[in-house]
């Protein structure tokens, strides 16, 4: 029981450990991002998105694997590091409804950038945060 | 001893000479010190860290009533050999006095100019860019029993390649004024440099104005992948492994790195274990002869380094085709052609050669560390 309580310390040890975010020299948007959409009651304020840089266009994923909403529109304003995305949703009703996400990059030159703005759909709004892993 | 920190114009007309024939570094001065905050430091050496990539001096100088620690960034230890400079030449416990340039973050850390000891005013510290050894006539080019070009040495003899005619990536040779290690004088100058993506020239941009501190290379030790081992100041060497149908590109600067160039004639798919999914920081080359000039293709690199002394941006999507011209025993002619659709609009080339260093073995400079 001591063993398994050591164990059991010391894997929430390290899941609570900050893991330092991969190296990305590239496109400053491609990455997977993690934080928050603070107020959403439909979909959680926990958020992840994916975000991809084919070349020409962003593409993406927000909550891949389980609310699965494609962002269907996304742009990046390189003078100002701004950020736009758009994906379509349902609600629980099934009711489609569009996220709209507008934030900015702070940090540009570390890993562990940020983008701090805000988010919104046809019923809740609020805050958005979120990192880059 | 005394501590004096002294500004004005005559010292700024001081600095700036002697900042002219500032010594060299693995990486770009004023990414970490202030070319406009000149420093003179009068104290003791209490320590003499003699370590790649930089050489440290810890000095004592008497400040008010308290003896304040500071230390005393040098240039390589290679460098320093070049220059005459040993780990005797200055001891601890010798008065010193030292003129730099002080860390931007205000931290007490000097760049150091000069350096001359107290005790009899002699200089110590002048270090100078070195300069290739001149040519040899036009010996010809090495070859192989079967008339291949040799890009090494001859079997018993120790040499390298060094001194890149440029240390710094711009399309077609374009004449924009920057430092060896690709700090732009005027980033009004940028969109000359490459054909960047909007994106891409905005982060160009904002690294030069950070004076180029985010080199992952200078921070995190990471390889000098892509074109950036052609243009390293510690030169590089290539190991022909006939046998194999290989070639080693032993790399003299970065963490003392190798790459492998194939010439057995695979493709590029999952060549190297299965990592056609596992992008690598100098990517999968394969290469072939075509007459005197070895091709090579190399693609799947990874995101997490500068290609480029400077900082120009690259994706995954970077592709290389580089063809290595040894033109006489001295010479090696590299051009390169970089198409990469994620950050630039078209592809585009540049071309250099190295100077073959005789009876000298690869500069062991190391970075593994992250130490400054």
């Amino acid at each position: 029981m001591r063993a398994l309580t050591v164990v059991l310390a010391l894997s929430i040890a390290c899941l609570a450990s900050p893991a330092p975010a991969a190296a990305q020299e590239g496109h400053p948007l491609k990455g997977s991002w993690i934080g928050k959409w603070e107020k959403n009651t439909i979909h959680g304020a926990d958020v992840i998105i994916v975000l991809n840089w084919d070349g020409k266009a962003i593409t993406g994923m927000i909550n891949p694997g389980t609310d699965n909403i494609a962002i269907k529109n996304a742009s990046l304003n390189p003078d100002t590091w701004t950020v736009h995305l758009e994906g379509d949703a349902k609600d629980k009703s099934g009711a489609l409804i569009t996220y709209v996400l507008d934030g900015k990059i702070e940090n540009l030159a570390m890993a562990n950038r940020t983008i701090t703005g805000t988010w919104k759909n046809q019923k809740e709004s609020g805050a958005l945060k979120i990192g880059r892993q | 001893m005394k501590f004096r920190v002294t500004t004005g114009v005559l010292f700024s007309v001081v600095a700036a000479l002697l900042l002219a024939a500032a010594p060299t570094a693995h990486h770009e001065i004023l990414a970490k010190f202030d070319d406009k905050k000149p420093m003179s430091l009068t104290g003791i050496v209490t320590s003499v860290d003699w370590a790649n990539p930089h050489v440290h001096l810890f000095m004592t100088v008497r400040t008010g009533n308290e003896n304040v620690n500071w230390a005393i960034e040098l240039a390589s230890p290679i460098d320093l050999n070049h220059s005459g400079w040993t780990r005797e030449t200055v001891q601890p416990g010798e008065s010193i006095k030292v003129d730099g340039i002080a860390a931007r973050n205000g931290s007490r850390q000097v760049w150091a100019n000069t350096v001359v000891t107290s005790a009899n005013g002699r200089q110590v510290l002048n270090v100078r860019a070195a300069a290739p050894p001149p040519p040899l006539g036009n010996r010809p080019t090495p070859r192989w029993p079967d008339g291949q070009p040799r890009l090494g040495t001859l079997p018993g003899v120790d040499g390298y390649w060094g001194y890149p005619s440029s240390t710094v990536l711009t399309e077609n040779n374009a004449n924009i004024p920057m430092s060896e290690h690709g700090l732009l004088k005027n980033v009004a100058d940028a969109p000359k440099v490459a054909p960047m993506q909007p994106w891409a020239l905005s982060l160009y941009r904002m690294r030069q104005q950070r004076f180029l501190q985010d080199d992952p290379m200078f921070l995190n030790c990471k390889p000098p992948g892509g074109v950036r081992q052609y243009q390293s100041a510690y030169g590089l060497q290539f190991v022909e492994d006939r046998d194999r149908k290989r070639i080693f590109v032993l790399i003299g600067s970065g963490n003392r790195n190798y790459r492998i160039i194939y010439l057995d004639g695979r493709g590029h798919a999952g060549q190297v274990g299965g990592d056609d999914d596992n992008p690598l920081y100098y990517g999968r080359a394969v290469g072939m002869w075509e007459k005197d000039t070895l091709v090579v293709d190399t693609r799947g690199f990874n995101e997490d380094f500068w290609f480029t002394n400077g900082g120009l941006p690259h994706t995954e999507q970077l592709k290389l085709v580089e063809r290595f011209t040894r033109e006489n025993l001295d010479t090696l002619k590299y051009e390169v052609t970089i198409d990469d659709p994620g950050a630039y609009t078209r592809p585009w080339s540049s071309s250099w050669t190295l100077r073959w260093v005789a009876d000298e073995i690869l500069p062991a400079h190391l970075c593994q560390d992250n130490r400054p």
